[in-house]
């Protein structure tokens, strides 16, 4: 009787697990059939409706990724797995592992479906408003629903090599929408670049799969029976008492491999440069690239291997971390392209995450991510609406004044300036971001305190940030919507968005703030998954905070409140335009070099291209150099010594031999016309050579073998 | 009744190849193409009889030839052979399609790219040295008339190095044959000398070859003359110059059968005979064979940045794309040989795509000067998605047939590292060749920029559209480029069993745990 209880129990358990896998499978897969349809039924059938077909498919998949959601977490239910082989890796004579397909389940899996397919669809409805009258209407829904689908399987990847595939994917679409607008030039550099760059990175990713693969052999491969095969990976080493107090050159260096992909999708130092520059693509795909997807992925992947990284990996991950954080918000300070600010705000709210997983506090991390990902995509909607209302005039030194005419857009924005900058008081906020950045924070506090020393830069890095961050935001709030207009023309010209562009804003608005932590449960979403991970005796992975302890510190105090006096100053100093700062840059010494600095990007641009492209081609160019002339010159010599001998035995044959018979007249005509050496002669010289080589070879064969 | 199908399908195409002649010449196109249709069908009926599971050739058809020296006409299908033979006479039909506009005496034209198709099965299927021999330089005669005479303004000489460099090749071929034909005369064989493969494969004369064997010092010799002999086909640099020239002569049918099937010749005769016959040769020098294989891929990848012939850098990325074909072979693990041989096959489908997508464009421009093009992709648009797709696949995107091979071979170079002492060599290796990945995106999406993205330039008004013809072919492609990226099991279910041998032949089964 008790076994049939159990059993019935165990049955009723699969079928849930069932129909959240169907759900979730459906949500993966439904932006895919979109897009394809789009994509070969657009531009003859659907024209202008392929926008509200692609929404309308993009919200079937959120309804699945909510109800998967739901399913998930009211049935408390345990994460599981699900796999079809796809490729073979055969380990010897007993049989093949696979790389699998699949499918992953966990808290982690389901909260970031359900942001990503909400996002995209908020950005699919955005889109059915910008990219009105744009000639290639269709095929923008089609890349983007494309783009999402790579995204999900990222989400919902059950290995590291399904990951790969579903990596490189986003690399591809996020190629085709940033380039979206190929005739002209930027986007057609800014396109090549963010996919190269990207690809850097993915080739730091397959060497560190490769010596995993090589040290673990098939774990690397094989998904665990109750989890992702990332806990199949902790396990194997978890249970090694050697590894765990020696942690191995191998793995580190495997670790820090595996998170240059990270590196590159999530554009970190030293593969930064390519997010600023894919600005050139269409605000809609800046809105959900630097939001929910392709960037998000990188710090996604680091929590995922979080359990393989050794200390020494934690070490650079966090150095990586704050170096981009603390360099993109100085660039964020100084340009004046709204959409650039953005750009560099998102890579410096990266370095945030990077440097929480690396520190340990990779639950804030991935909560920055989601918190992040609402207030970003809405600023970026934000400036797109306004961009396109000023004509595509993305200077923000032709702007000011523009809250009049734009109210909503301008609350939107402002809402998400309070949220990114993290205003609260005490412990208590009503901003997202609040939460997310001071949880980050606590964690470098405590792994700074573990280090000691310069380790402190770790913990006081992100808190200049978190004061730079609202300046920067509050600056091109203020040049944007504040003050008096700086160009009349344009300011007459400029309306507020229509209704598709203005809602989206103001739910992701919305979204930036009930994404608090009393209101919606991401953090413990999350924080399941931290159990799941941890509990494979991987004892390298410490003193993970969690938000219990951080009323006991006065930090939300200080960090709080000093957000909202950076934000006054900043609005103080930009609210009538450049003349306040330009006063500063003149007085205060030093000042006027680091702005120069960091408004040319610290010269990566510069570098990267004379020491990467142009050494490159220039290489290229040597190759093709010694192609032509060393191997190729090899051979063309050798054909002409050979013409040459044949030119000697042919004669030798006419004048000679055959001068002999036919006498000296006739063989100096004969000479002519070897001379001339006609196709035919050729040809027969060449056979002719063909023996005598065999010949050769046979008499060689013969000495090899009885020699 | 199947058992002579196999001896049909080598010598349909000869028959065709008469009646090309024989005919008038105006029905020569529909010959060849119906002669190609009826050995795809041969194919399919061999595959679908095929029996997977089985390690050894299936369909033997064995025949004394030459008695007094033991030569046999014997041939045979196993996993080995059996998907490059259906590559080769998918690819045909589409490629008889590619020269459909040929004007130049197309009789003459398809009845040696007929006999040329003949040679292909042969070599594919013969399981006798001699017999392999003879179809290897069959293949190369039709070749070099099809580029000498159909081919570029070069074509003459491009012609000439192609069948030179090839005989050269062959020349090391010959050699080594005569050396282990004596091989097995010297030793005690019941069986007495012979050319036969499979009988080579046998422990008695694996023995002679062996470090210990009497035979090893031939054994190192041969093992590096026949690597040369395919080297050359594959091609391996720096034995790849005579494949710019000839693809860059050659009409665009020519380049898509040269690329798509021709150079598999070499990776397949590595896989059936270097490395079965020599193993422990090639286990003593498997580190230089993979460095030359990673220099291949790099510097192919370098070379074809550095082209501002549109053709010619499809050209050199066979020649990187290949250098995976021959590292997976190099590095002596299995999943390095499924991995050689699925980016056969990838690459089989995809090189043929882009030089039928360059052919396309050549038709129209006359040209190929990849900086005096822009815009394509605006003028046609289809036609652009198609070429994305093709060079995508070319790249080894995720999803499309270049990107299993590629995976594959990079696991198995670092799953050396396994039985290795020292693992270094193995990661710089796989790490290098990783790279080659970057270099690769990095040529093809710059020629992707030049040539497809851009203003659109106004003398592409006066070209034609590509036709119905055309698109067919293209979308064949790139429908086989997906379905081998999604479904690699099609191919690995008929290569399994016969890996599995080849494996315990060459000795790596306790080698690879």
């Amino acid at each position: 009787m008790h076994t049939l209880i159990t059993l019935a129990q165990l049955t009723a358990v699969e079928a849930d697990q069932e129909t959240v896998r169907k759900l979730l499978v459906w949500a993966t897969l439904l932006p895919l059939v979109s897009s394809i349809m789009v994509l070969f039924l657009g531009t003859r059938y659907l024209k202008k409706q392929a926008g509200t077909f692609a929404c309308v498919v993009m919200g079937i998949s959120f309804a699945c990724a909510i109800l998967a959601a739901f399913k998930f977490t009211s049935g408390n239910m345990e994460s599981f797995t699900w796999k079809i082989p796809w490729i073979p890796i055969y380990m010897g004579k007993d049989g093949a592992s696979w790389l699998y397909l699949g499918l992953f389940c966990d808290q982690l899996t389901v909260a970031l479906m359900a942001m990503v397919t909400g996002i995209s669809l908020l950005v699919h409805i955005y889109s059915v408003g910008y990219m009105e009258g744009d000639k290639r209407y269709e095929r923008f829904f089609c890349y983007l629903s494309a783009f999402t689908f790579s995204m999900l399987g990222i989400v919902t990847a059950n290995g590291l090599m399904q990951l790969f595939v579903f990596w490189e994917l986003v690399g591809l679409t996020s190629y085709l929408l940033i380039g979206f607008w190929f005739e002209k030039k930027g986007p057609q550099l800014a396109c090549k670049k963010a996919f190269v760059m990207n690809r850097v990175g993915d080739t730091g990713f397959l060497i560190g799969f490769g010596i995993l693969f090589v040290q673990l052999g098939g774990k690397v491969l094989v998904p665990a029976a109750d989890g992702s095969m990332f806990d199949a990976i902790a396990a194997e080493l978890g249970g090694k008492a050697a590894i765990m107090e020696h942690p191995p050159m191998w793995l580190t260096v495997a670790g820090i491999c595996l998170f240059f992909g990270a590196i590159g999708k999530s554009a970190q130092f030293p593969l930064h440069t390519w997010l600023p520059d894919a600005m050139e693509g269409p605000t809609p795909v800046s809105s959900i690239v630097h939001s929910a997807t392709m960037v998000a992925a990188g710090v996604y992947l680091t929590a995922r291997i979080f359990p393989i990284l050794t200390p020494a990996a934690h070490l650079f991950v966090c150095i990586i971390g704050l170096i981009t954080l603390v360099m993109a918000s100085m660039m964020a300070m100084v340009m004046t392209d709204i959409k650039r600010v953005l750009a560099y705000s998102t890579l410096s709210q990266l370095g945030y995450m990077i440097l929480g997983v690396g520190s340990g506090a990779y639950i804030f991390a991935l909560f920055h991510l989601i918190t992040h990902a609402f207030f970003k995509c809405c600023l970026f909607q934000c400036s797109g609406s306004v961009i396109n209302m000023a004509h595509h005039q993305q200077d923000m030194r032709y702007y000011g004044g523009l809250a009049k005419k734009m109210p909503l857009t301008a609350l939107a924005y402002g809402i998400c300036t309070l949220t990114i900058s993290g205003i609260g008081i005490g412990s208590f906020s009503i901003f997202s971001g609040f939460y997310s950045k001071d949880g980050i924070i606590l964690g470098t506090y405590n792994y700074a305190h573990e280090l000691g020393g310069l380790g402190s830069l770790f913990f006081w890095g992100p808190v200049i940030v978190a004061y730079i961050t609202p300046f920067y935001m509050a600056r091109s709030f203020a040049l944007t919507f504040l003050g008096k207009p700086r160009d009349q023309h344009l300011y007459d010209h400029v309306k507020e968005a229509p209704k598709t562009m203005v809602v989206p804003q103001l739910i992701l608005a919305l979204c930036a703030i009930i994404s608090v932590p009393w209101l919606l449960p991401w953090e413990q979403m999350i924080e399941v998954t931290r159990e799941t991970l941890v509990n494979k005796n991987v004892t390298w992975i410490q003193g993970i905070p969690t938000h219990a302890e951080h009323h006991h510190i006065a930090l939300p105090l200080l960090f709080g409140l000093a957000g909202a006096l950076m934000l006054a100053v900043g609005i103080w100093m930009y609210k009538d335009g450049f003349g306040k700062a330009e006063y500063l840059l003149k007085k205060v010494p030093g000042l006027k070099l680091l702005y120069t600095w960091a408004l040319n990007k610290f010269y990566f641009d510069h570098l990267y291209d004379v020491f990467f492209v142009k050494m490159t081609k220039c290489f290229a160019a040597i190759c093709n150099f010694i192609d032509k002339w060393g191997f190729d010159g090899l051979v063309n010599v050798a054909g002409h010594w050979t013409k040459g001998l044949a030119w000697f035995t042919g004669a030798f044959d006419n004048k000679v031999v055959d001068g002999l018979v036919n006498g000296a007249a006739n063989s100096a005509r004969a000479g002519g016309q070897a001379l001339r050496t006609t196709q035919p002669g050729r040809i027969r010289v060449y056979v002719s050579l063909l023996f005598v080589g065999l010949v050769i070879a046979l008499m060689f064969a013969m000495t090899l073998v009885t020699g | 009744m199947y058992e002579s199908l196999l001896n049909w399908l080598i010598f349909t195409p000869c028959i065709g190849a008469v009646a090309c002649l024989l005919l008038p010449a105006d029905k020569a196109r529909n010959i060849a193409l119906g002669t190609s249709i009826i050995t795809l069908l041969m194919t399919i009926v061999l595959a679908l009889e095929f029996q997977i599971g089985h390690s050894g050739p299936q369909f033997v058809t064995t025949l004394q030839w030459i008695p007094a020296i033991n030569v046999q006409y014997k041939v045979g299908l196993d996993g080995l052979s059996l998907p490059l033979i259906v590559l080769t006479s998918a690819l045909s039909v589409l490629v008889i399609g590619a020269g459909w506009k040929i004007e130049k005496s197309p009789n003459i034209f398809m009845a040696l790219y007929l006999l040329l198709l003949s040679g292909m099965y042969g070599v594919f299927v013969s399981l006798d040295l001699v017999l392999f021999y003879v179809f290897f330089e069959i293949s190369l005669l039709p070749m070099y008339f099809l580029i000498g005479v159909w081919g570029g303004p070069r074509k003459e000489y491009a012609a000439i190095k192609f069948f030179l460099y090839t005989l050269a090749g062959s020349i090391c071929l010959l050699i080594t044959m005569l050396g282990i034909y004596n091989v097995t005369s010297s030793a005690d064989f019941v069986a007495g000398n012979t050319w036969d493969m499979m009988a080579l494969q046998t422990p008695a004369i694996q023995a002679l070859f062996s470090p210990e064997g009497e035979y090893w010092n031939f054994a190192r010799w041969a093992f590096w003359l026949t690597f040369i002999a395919f080297a050359i086909k594959i091609p391996v640099a720096p034995f790849h110059t005579w494949l710019p020239d000839a693809h860059v002569e050659a009409p665009t049918p020519i380049s898509m059968i040269l690329a798509g099937v021709l150079l598999k010749m070499g990776g397949y005769a590595l896989m059936r005979i270097t490395y079965p016959l020599f193993p422990d040769a090639a286990s003593l020098y498997w580190e230089c064979v993979a460095c030359i294989a990673v220099f291949g891929i790099l510097y192919g990848a370098l070379c074809a940045m550095a082209q501002t012939d549109w053709k010619k850098l499809v050209a050199y990325s066979s020649v990187s794309h290949m250098g995976y074909v021959t590292l997976g072979i190099a590095v002596l693990t299995r999943t390095g040989f499924d991995g050689a041989y699925y980016q056969m096959i990838g690459h089989g489908i995809t090189s043929a795509m882009m030089f039928f997508l360059v052919g396309v464009v050549y038709e129209r421009a006359h040209h190929r000067e990849i900086n005096n093009f822009g815009g394509l992709w605006l003028a046609w648009p289809k036609y652009g998605g198609w070429s994305m797709l093709g060079f995508f696949a070319g790249m080894g995107l995720p999803g499309l047939c270049g990107f299993i091979g590629e995976v594959m071979v990079l696991l198995g170079t670092f799953q050396a590292a396994q039985r290795v002492e020292d693992p270094t060599f193995v990661y710089i290796i796989g790490s290098l060749a990783a790279f080659g990945v970057v270099l690769t995106a990095g040529y093809i999406l710059w020629m992707f920029q030049r040539i497809y993205m851009g203003k659109t330039r106004p003398e592409y008004d006066h070209f034609e559209k590509p036709t119905g013809r055309e698109y067919a072919i293209m979308v064949t492609l790139g429908v086989a480029a997906l379905i081998f990226g999604i479904a690699p099991i099609l191919v690995f279910s008929y290569t399994n069993a016969t890996f599995n041998n080849l494996m315990s032949v060459i000795g790596l089964a306790g080698l690879t745990n």
